[in-house]
């Protein structure tokens, strides 16, 4: 098997738009899954009260949009010359400019820096968009590439 | 509604901590199902230790979510404006988590009350898995 290799030429490259369905059973199920129990995430009356339209998402979902929206991820970065079996999550940074509700969103990540040295990193800047076309989240998601064992 | 008051809170103030059980490997399936990340290293052990690593971690994004907590249980998820992390270290089943935040500086920038929060995750020997900062409008 040969080794794969990334390459500065990827900064730029941009992935495909998709649509995502922001379902409130799958907020749910997000929030059950990492122990989240405050009731804004579960209770329309809960979320209303507290001064939010719907029940909002919780700050990190927006992974579950990029996953589950984008599922191809895995066969970009292998196309991009990435051994997705070596990936390690370096940073993720995200900016807040609406609340996430349930009801279509749409996405779409680019690569916006490479480095290739001592450490193989990537960054790819995702905008989620509401069914308005508002811009809602930026994510900025930088990962890094383990070297074979020498 | 704000549960935050940019006046009474000083620089150096402290968040209530958040303490994870023991992170377990079934956790780590569930998360993996809500989330959509399936990569392998984080649900089987054998494909984990073909990798170089010695047996399954957990997704990153899950340490974070326990950040995510933190700061939703302290502040109002409208006010948070920016929330990111560094990943420093490997969090593997079987530790548990202390998610701390600390008041770095507070602002006042365009008319906008801003606080930076710092935020770390550590296991119970003190090593730091993730850290970061959330900016939180007040």
């Amino acid at each position: 098997m040969s080794v794969k290799t990334i390459s500065k030429d990827l900064i730029g490259t941009k992935l495909d738009r998709y649509e995502f369905d922001v379902e409130k059973g799958k907020i749910r199920e997000f929030c059950q899954a990492i122990g989240e129990t405050n009731s804004i995430y579960f209770d329309l009356e809960a979320a209303k009260k507290a001064g939010y339209e719907d029940i909002p998402a919780p700050p990190t979902y927006s992974t579950v949009i990029q996953f589950w929206g984008y599922p191809k991820i895995w066969q970009d970065m292998e196309n991009m010359g990435v051994d997705t079996s070596r990936i390690l999550h370096l940073k993720e940074k995200y900016t807040y400019l609406k609340p996430i509700y349930p009801g279509k969103v749409s996405s779409q990540g680019e690569c916006v820096n490479v480095t290739v040295g001592k450490m193989d990193t990537m960054t790819f800047k995702t905008t989620i968009k509401n069914a308005k076309g508002e811009s809602i989240v930026e994510a900025e998601m930088s990962i890094f590439i383990r070297k074979p064992e020498a | 509604m704000s549960k935050i008051d940019f006046d009474k809170l000083e620089v150096g103030y402290e968040l209530p901590p958040l303490k994870t059980d023991a992170i377990t490997h079934a956790n780590l399936v569930r998360y993996a199902g809500a989330s959509g990340d399936f990569n392998p290293i984080h649900n089987d052990p054998d494909f984990a230790r073909k990798t170089g690593l010695d047996g399954t971690i957990a997704h990153g994004m899950y340490v974070m979510a326990q950040l995510g907590r933190l700061c939703t249980s302290w502040a109002d998820q409208k006010q948070i404006r920016e929330f990111g992390v560094t990943f420093k270290n490997m969090t593997k089943p079987g530790q548990k988590l202390t998610c701390t935040g600390k008041i770095k500086r507070k602002k006042e920038e365009n008319g906008e009350k801003l606080i930076t929060v710092s935020l770390e995750a550590a296991d119970d020997s003190g090593e730091v898995k993730c850290s970061g900062e959330m900016i939180v409008v007040a």
